[in-house]
């Protein structure tokens, strides 16, 4: 009788230690998946806000000329080859920037797409922002040109020469979004969720530009 | 008499063995348990002094791209200029872990100019050069490829992205002082946390 408690106390030990320690590390597990994803949702947000910013970084003359679209035709690589360059610049500046844990994560790279162009006059009205062919079509980028209007209001997705005399653009918003992918790290183990991204930044004009 | 020694001797003996079980247990389960909290607690801290590195990073990308872009200055700032913008951010997280701006100094102790400098890649560069729990942080500049007379079917200008503005890089990168104390890890660098985190932009110059 006492032996079959005392196995049955060593039964309880081992069956509450295998119990416990998947649990324990189940827990760690998603404690460490949520600091990586506060850790790139940081960097995307960084990397969207320099995009926007760089946009800028362009001569004037060189962002936007008339009729501009920025996604890439089909097939074309991430190196932008072909994009005007304002666009260029809020690509190479968004992919420049977004390098770390793309090792640890499985992140899903997309390539950067603009829509927008140069009404001239704003009787051209505003264009959506259109998904790269090449991109996975949950993780996309997207820079929008848009201008203000004098009581602030933004409009998205053109450049007005009338209203914002010379240059029309003033405002550029990009936003990306991405999925983040722990299936090829050992985190996989006890993380089940696939958390989804999102970043957006605003940027106006520099006083000086070249 | 065996029944009466058996009810004397066998609960001492079971009494010890509990005892040695639960000794047992908790020779298991406390490091386990260390190794949890502390990895928690790692965790947590890597999280934070990331977020710092990256909005300290983005900041420094900024002043160092529209350097240019004012009129009393041309030319993008070195790594002791930019490091001086950030290391406020950087010092308040970075706690333990010495800050150094990676450059090579000339007399009056500014970074020289030099073109071939490059930025260390991983943190384990930089704690080759300037020893364990040391971070630096490193500016570089890449110039467009010169511009030439284009060949037949090509268009100006050329080669492609020759009339861009440079591309500059901040990178703030090497090993962090963690929570676990130097010596209780595997190796010198055993628990530290590896910082590599950089932004690049084009720069922004200035056209009055």
């Amino acid at each position: 009788m006492r032996r079959r408690r005392r196995r049955g106390d060593d039964a309880q030990a081992v069956l509450e230690t295998a119990l416990v320690i998947p649990i324990l590390l189940f827990l760690v597990c998603n404690f460490i998946a949520v600091m990586v994803q506060v850790t790139v949702q940081e960097q995307l947000n960084s990397a969207t806000a320099l995009a926007a910013q760089s946009r800028f970084q362009a001569p004037e003359n060189a962002i936007d000329p008339s009729g501009t679209r920025c996604c890439g035709a089909p097939g074309m690589s991430l190196a932008t080859a072909g994009l005007p360059t304002g666009c260029r610049y809020a690509a190479e500046t968004f992919y420049g920037t977004m390098t770390t844990y793309t090792g640890l994560l499985h992140w899903l790279r997309a390539t950067l797409c603009t829509s927008g162009g140069d009404s001239g006059n704003a009787a051209i009205p505003p264009m959506q922002p259109v998904a790269y062919a090449g991109s996975p079509s949950n993780a996309e980028v997207s820079c929008d040109i848009g201008s203000i209007k004098p009581g602030g209001t933004v409009i998205p997705g053109y450049v007005d020469r009338a209203l914002n005399p010379p240059a029309g653009l003033n405002v550029v918003t990009c936003s990306a979004s991405a999925s983040l992918d722990f299936a090829d790290t050992p985190l996989a183990w006890g993380v089940f969720w696939t958390p989804t991204l999102h970043a957006q930044a605003e940027a106006l004009p520099p006083p000086f530009r070249q | 008499m065996g029944g009466e020694f058996e009810g004397v001797v066998r609960p001492r003996r079971m009494r010890r063995s509990r005892r040695g079980q639960a000794l047992v247990e908790f020779a298991v389960v406390l490091p386990l348990f260390l190794f949890c909290l502390l990895g928690a607690l790692d965790a947590g801290l890597w999280a934070v002094q990331t977020s710092a590195e990256v909005s300290a990073v983005e900041q420094a990308a900024m002043v160092a791209s529209s350097a240019g872009s004012s009129p009393t200055s041309e030319t993008a700032p070195d790594a002791h200029a930019v490091l001086t913008s950030i290391s406020g951010r950087l010092r308040s997280a970075l706690f333990g872990t010495t800050i150094k701006s990676w450059c090579t100094t000339n007399a009056s102790g500014d970074c020289a100019p030099d073109a071939t400098q490059r930025c260390p890649t991983t943190p384990a560069e930089v704690q080759d050069v300037d020893g364990p729990r040391v971070v630096v942080v490193c500016v570089s500049e890449a110039d467009p490829p010169a511009c030439a007379t284009p060949p037949p079917g090509q268009v100006a200008p050329y080669p492609p992205g020759c009339e861009d503005s440079p591309m500059i890089t901040v990178r703030v990168v090497g090993f962090v002082a963690s929570f676990v104390p130097p010596g209780f890890g595997p190796g010198a660098s055993g628990f530290e946390l590896p910082a590599n985190i950089s932004a690049t932009t084009h720069t922004l110059r200035f056209a009055p």
